[in-house]
């Protein structure tokens, strides 16, 4: 069962790129044209079927809006007070929420793929941010200027992501196939440079390892922390263990990826075995994590889905995709009713129902 | 004709299967072809008039009739080449943990059995039909499920399991043809082909690099794919490489680097330091060895493993890949049963054999595999 969210009152773009809150309602997402939406994702209405109403939004009108495509877009991780979103027109901003104004802006040299800032870290506020060119730029929101710059990859990179574990850890993914654990304190160099074929690691060697055969496109920390997903062109998706950079040789088969930018994928959060959701043509594919057994793929988009991200609270999960919709799917604890109209009386509990996700949707 | 399955979404084998002990019915069956591990039902047919079938009447009666664990018998003798559908193939949604699996399992010869057979059902051969039917009963009365047999283990009781990587490289070893490069060529196997034989790939890629780690097999690059793997027998590797470097001036430097080397590291690739500091290698004795073929270039002061001589075989495979995956696209809908690709006439581009790169195509995913009531189906996937 599908749900369809109205997405956007001026529905002509594609929301790229989604964010939920940490505190649970709100979903940031950002399009191809610019806008940026607020939706509250909270089921008041309490019908299986719904539509999410957007708050706000930053529209084409806003003084401040981005001139192209949003690419990624995340709360402040402490609280919704605060949001950042980075794009096409290589600026990096920050909003805030309540007004609606730009606190501050980053401009780069090049356009900008994504940043990303740490969840959990209280000791810094470094955003990083990943760009065409090779370098990583690590941003302070407190002091408004660009603190630090990682150099080691050859070409863009193309995605960023702090570990929810660690403060000062860093993963970046880059064009150049190669996927770089870096501790920001450290002046020398990364940390690890991941190796597909799990070789000698010695210092000469590490310019030739490579994580994936093509361009790496995305990048996603288990919730814990201890394991790294990245997912490349060459359609595969490789765990890694993020403590020494071994491949864990978990095999997901083909990953169809032929995304030219980031690819932005997710980890399930309290489930018994953590499913990843990665964003495969039109469909989602979901796999287990640790044992990379395709689960199922969900059908719902008309166009290639760009991004997907995963509500812990209610277990739910958003897409977004070219076809300018954002659907939420929800585990069906029941057979999906057919008719909209009143809420009937449950039928029985769908035995296999960790499985068979699906998603509500409602005119409202 | 080999049957080929589903590989998606299946339990690995050897998990937890309740069941039974099998009866092996005497070792005259045909070898296996190349089956996987599950979803068939088929079991073979037992050579000779014996047709197992005479197990089927009255399973119950022989396990009052033995006094020790009874072991559940196996329903063999009919070749079942129709699969049921499954539904636990990826992309058709279901519920997996509903369809019914047919996990393999280490197949344990417990009973040789004609004699004892044939004391107990005298004159039991039954007509097909009859047998089927009974044999259907069975597996739900005790909850059995139906085993395809693997004709493999008998030949290597000891080494791999079926379903195993060990094994399904020595299988897919035979199917290499050998005669085509003179014997100059090691046998050469792909990973791919690996996968569409062990169904889980994780347990797959494990597996191969146990072996890879016990120096049994060596795992090579093949240039024309980075994510193409081939596996060749560390012994066929080492005698067609000092057969190939006989009496060549960089004979020395490739028997030292097969002396030293090879036991001592097991990766696809070696880097400089290593070369010179470790093994001792001079300059000179590398650029023996690239030019003997043993090492091809990978990065400034980094080497891949290479087959000497491999050139050949990556031109035929690569074409015959593409000659069998236009087979397949030019067909009506873009989609074939595997019986009717194989009953095919090979266009003569293909040089290593239809199973060979079917084999291939099936584990790389280059076509998707659907189980269909006429057999399985393979397809090309849309994106």
């Amino acid at each position: 069962m599908l749900g369809f969210l109205s997405a956007r009152q001026t529905g002509l773009e594609d929301p790229l790129r989604l964010r939920r809150a940490e505190s649970t309602r709100s979903m940031l997402s950002g399009g191809s044209d610019g806008v940026i939406v607020l939706y509250d994702l909270e089921n008041s209405s309490r019908q299986s079927y719904y539509t999410c109403k957007a708050v706000c939004s930053i529209g084409r009108d806003h003084p401040d809006v981005h001139r192209y495509s949003v690419e990624t877009v995340q709360w402040y991780p402490h609280d919704t007070g605060m949001f950042t979103s980075s794009s096409f027109d290589k600026t990096l901003k920050v909003w805030d929420t309540n007004t609606l104004q730009t606190a501050d802006v980053f401009n780069f040299e090049e356009t900008v793929y994504s940043h990303h800032m740490s969840p959990v870290s209280t000791k810094h506020c470094l955003v990083a941010v990943g760009t065409r060119g090779p370098k990583v730029q690590l941003c302070d929101l407190k002091s408004g200027s660009c603190s630090h710059i990682l150099q080691g990859h050859r070409q863009e990179i193309l995605a960023v992501s702090w570990s929810p574990r660690y403060d000062y850890i860093l993963a970046t993914a880059s064009a150049d196939s190669r996927v770089k654990l870096w501790d920001v304190r450290r002046a020398s160099g990364c940390l690890i440079t991941l190796d597909q074929h799990n070789g000698k690691k010695s210092q000469a060697v590490e310019s030739a390892n490579t994580a994936h055969n093509g361009k790496v496109n995305g990048l996603c920390f288990t919730s814990d922390g201890l394991h790294l997903l990245t997912v490349g062109t060459d359609n595969r998706m490789r765990l890694w263990n993020s403590s020494n950079g071994e491949n864990t040789l978990v095999n997901y088969g083909k990953v169809c990826n032929n995304s030219k930018k980031g690819l932005k994928f997710t980890v399930s959060c309290g489930c018994s075995s953590e499913f990843v959701f990665v964003p495969y043509g039109s469909t989602i594919a979901v796999y287990t994590v640790y044992l990379g057994e395709q689960i199922t793929m969900l059908k719902g988009h008309y166009k290639t889905v760009d991004c997907c991200v995963f509500q812990s609270n209610f277990q739910e999960l958003y897409s977004g995709s070219r076809d300018c919709n954002i659907l939420a799917w929800v585990p069906s604890l029941y057979e999906p009713v057919p008719d909209d109209d009143e809420t009937t009386t449950k039928s029985q509990l769908n035995p296999a129902f960790e499985d068979a996700w699906s998603s509500s949707d409602e005119e409202g | 004709m080999q049957s080929f399955s589903d590989s998606g979404g299946q339990t690995p084998p050897g998990a937890g299967e309740v069941c039974a002990l099998r009866r092996r019915l005497i070792p005259t069956w045909p070898p296996a072809p190349l089956n996987t591990a599950h979803e068939s039902t088929g079991v073979r047919a037992l050579g000779g008039s014996q047709s197992a079938v005479g197990v089927g009447p009255g399973p119950a009666d022989v396990l009052r009739v033995s006094a020790s664990p009874p072991p559940l018998p196996t329903l063999t003798g009919l070749r079942d080449d129709k699969l049921t559908p499954s539904s636990s193939s990826p992309g058709l949604g279901g519920t997996p943990g509903e369809s019914v699996r047919h996990c393999s399992a280490p197949e344990d010869p417990i009973f040789r059995f004609s004699s004892l057979h044939s004391y107990l059902f005298p004159g039991t051969i039954k007509s097909r039909d009859m047998s089927r039917k009974r044999h259907h009963l069975v597996p739900e009365t005790f909850g059995v499920k139906r085993r395809r047999k693997r004709g493999l283990v008998e030949s290597d009781p000891l080494r791999g399991e079926p379903g195993s990587a060990r094994a399904a490289v020595s299988e897919l070893m035979q199917l290499f043809p050998r005669g085509l490069f003179e014997d100059a060529l090691p046998p050469i196997v792909l990973r791919s082909q690996v996968y569409s034989l062990v169904p889980d790939r994780t347990v797959a890629d494990r597996q191969l690099k146990e072996l890879q780690e016990q120096r049994e097999i060596r795992i090579v690059q093949l240039g024309f794919d980075l994510d193409a793997h081939g596996i060749i027998f560390t012994e066929d590797y080492r005698t067609r490489v000092l057969k190939a470097c006989d009496g060549r001036p960089y004979a020395g430097a490739v028997q030292k680097f097969l002396a030293s080397v090879l036991p001592a590291c097991g990766d696809l690739s070696f880097q400089q330091d290593q070369m010179t500091q470790t093994f001792g290698f001079r300059d000179s004795e590398i650029t023996h060895l690239v030019n003997a073929g043993v090492l091809t270039v990978r990065d400034a002061g980094s080497w891949w493993l290479a087959v000497p001589g491999a050139g050949r075989f990556i031109k035929y495979f690569v074409k015959g890949r593409q000659a069998v995956l236009g087979m397949v696209r030019k067909s009506k809908y873009r989609e074939l049963l595997l019986s009717e690709l194989l009953g095919r006439r090979a266009p003569a581009v293909v040089r290593l054999g239809l199973t060979y790169h079917v084999h291939d195509l099936i584990g790389a995913q280059l076509v998707d595999c659907i189980s269909t009531t006429s057999g399985t189906l393979l397809r090309l996937p849309e994106t």
